[in-house]
């Protein structure tokens, strides 16, 4: 069934779901919605699966025309978007009409929001997945005209709960990304570490979803920047013989010849995922246990909020 | 005691083992026989292994299996898998046009090699170059075998786009690029045979082990392949 017609595309808004990991060894990265809180919580506002396939909008510009009467949600970064020029209220559900035209205005917070519709967007899928990747010729960003189709939803009804308002993520940028060092953190000199973990680093406007590079100081290594090609986990951080690093992320490569000085933690990628190009940031070193520490607090928050929207919160 | 291998986090989803710093057959075979252990254990909580040259990374979910079992589990298997036979690697013979149009880098690499075109072929078409491991973007194979002999520098100015299938060296490397693409190396032919399908599965058709001959053809042979899955050249 359509959805909406493409109006105007916008900076770079792709399809995403959950992405289609397990093909590193094929050297395919696992894709998919970059902020993951964001993108599930749009999905489950309105009923679909958390991992339903959505429309990952970076900036603004994006217009759509609806082809039928939909139910929406959008969530993630403030991009202000409209219905028929009236504010559109984010993080939850919202019902509108045919001939209804959803627009993202401006950038007020965050980088990327996401819009659902109930039932899901359709569009070809890749190795199981949904989740565009450019550069692997698994579907390409909206272009203008495009139709893009929904999936009859199951269910028609609203969950009766409600998104707890007070967990909307801040997006803020003031505290730092904490990282785990390694794994050639003893290719760096003590001073090149920290240089690392001090100073602020400003995102570069040659980013985008393979990658973040960044501007500051160098980095020092203590033998050159080269090592034998090796896998690359997502938010590792590549320096190169420029000593400014480079985070790998989403659509990156899945393997690599730089030394990898840090490697961002799981429960900051979805902030990062929301810090835009011209933005800073800064790292802070983190252990494994706090790591996974964090990232048990994120899966309890989100299934928390799981049971909020159902209604049984 | 050998320092070797080694067990470390790789972020707080990964954890990369690495074998003897070097590229050398031995020790991929180390890490490939590591691998088909790996796969064989299935064991809840590993989310999927990308073997490479001398490291193999093992993605997993801290929220299903803790860093430390995981760590012994890995010394267990790495001892396990000294004992056990790989399988065999295939052999694909995939007939690549040399020089030319689609390869326009083959006069360049004859000069600075100090051979006649027809040598670079004949050196580079008869070696069979081993796949070391499937990775980078797009299935690219790492192949290793080149000839030292024909051991040339990178493009000083890559190129912005060089199509899929395309065959080139640098740095004492080779490799067929499986999409089009940016790259600096040496490009001397190229097969229109598919190296990378997102539509299939799998999407690339070698293996690591596997090994790959570029057979010189005519432009016309050449493009016979294209459309065709290199299953079909073994």
């Amino acid at each position: 069934m359509r959805a909406f017609e493409v109006l105007n595309p916008g900076a770079f808004t792709t399809i995403q779901d959950l992405g289609r990991p397990g093909y590193m060894k094929y050297g395919i990265p696992a894709s998919g919605i970059a902020d993951r809180f964001s993108g599930q919580v749009a999905n489950l506002l309105v009923g679909n699966p958390p991992g339903a396939a959505l429309l990952e909008v970076t900036l603004f510009r994006l217009e759509l025309l609806a082809l039928n009467d939909l139910v929406i949600a959008v969530t993630g970064g403030n991009l202000s978007p409209t219905v028929n020029r009236d504010p559109l209220p984010m993080w939850q559900a919202l019902p509108i009409q045919k001939g209804d035209r959803v627009a993202f205005r401006a950038r007020k917070k965050g980088f990327r929001a996401y819009l659902t519709v109930q039932g899901g967007f359709s569009g070809q899928e890749f190795l199981g997945s949904r989740s565009v990747f450019v550069r692997g010729i698994m579907g390409t960003p909206l272009q203008a005209g495009n139709i893009l189709e929904f999936e009859d939803p199951e269910g028609k009804s609203i969950p009766q709960g409600n998104f707890p308002q007070e967990m909307i993520p801040s997006f803020s940028i003031l505290n730092p990304l904490r990282v785990i060092l390694g794994p050639q953190e003893e290719r760096f000199s003590p001073k090149g570490i920290e240089t690392f973990l001090t100073s602020e680093y400003r995102v570069s406007s040659q980013s985008d979803r393979m990658g973040y590079r960044l501007e500051g100081l160098a980095i020092e290594h203590l033998q050159g920047a080269d090592i034998i090609s090796e896998p690359i986990s997502r938010g590792a951080i590549q320096v190169p013989g420029d000593g400014l690093p480079i985070i790998l992320l989403w659509d990156a490569q899945v393997s690599g010849g730089y030394v990898k000085i840090a490697n961002v933690i799981t429960a900051d990628l979805d902030r990062l995922a929301q810090i835009m190009p011209g933005e800073s940031l800064r790292f802070q070193s983190a252990t494994l246990e706090e790591a996974h520490l964090a990232w048990r607090m994120e899966a309890l928050r989100f299934e928390r909020i799981k049971s909020a929207i159902a209604g049984h919160g | 005691m050998s320092e070797w291998p080694k067990i470390r986090p790789s972020g707080d989803r990964g954890i990369l083992v690495e074998f003897e710093n070097r590229i050398d057959p031995e020790v991929n075979r180390s890490v490939r026989s590591f691998a088909l252990i790996i796969e064989s254990e299935n064991l809840p909580g590993i989310n999927e292994i990308l073997p490479a040259y001398r490291t193999l990374l093992v993605a997993y979910d801290p929220l299903k299996i803790e860093y430390q079992s995981l760590v012994e589990k890995i010394n267990f298997w790495i001892k396990k898998a000294k004992s056990i036979d790989l399988p065999p690697g295939r052999i694909f013979r995939l007939p690549t046009v040399y020089g030319g149009a689609h390869g326009p880098d083959l006069k360049m690499v004859a000069e600075t090699t100090h051979l006649s075109q027809e040598e670079v072929i004949q050196v580079f078409s008869e070696t069979r170059f081993m796949v070391y491991f499937i990775g980078f973007i797009c299935g690219l194979a790492y192949l290793g075998g080149l000839p030292e002999i024909l051991r040339v520098p990178r493009l000083a100015t890559p190129r912005t786009l060089v199509p899929a299938g395309s065959v080139g060296l640098a740095g004492g490397q080779a490799n067929a690029i499986t999409t089009d693409q940016p790259s600096g190396f040496n490009y001397i032919g190229r097969t229109f045979v598919n190296l990378y399908d997102p539509l299939l599965f799998p999407p690339v058709p070698f293996l690591s082990g596997d090994e790959i001959q570029f057979m010189p053809v005519a432009e016309e042979e050449a493009l016979r392949g294209r459309g065709k899955q290199a299953v079909d050249f073994l």
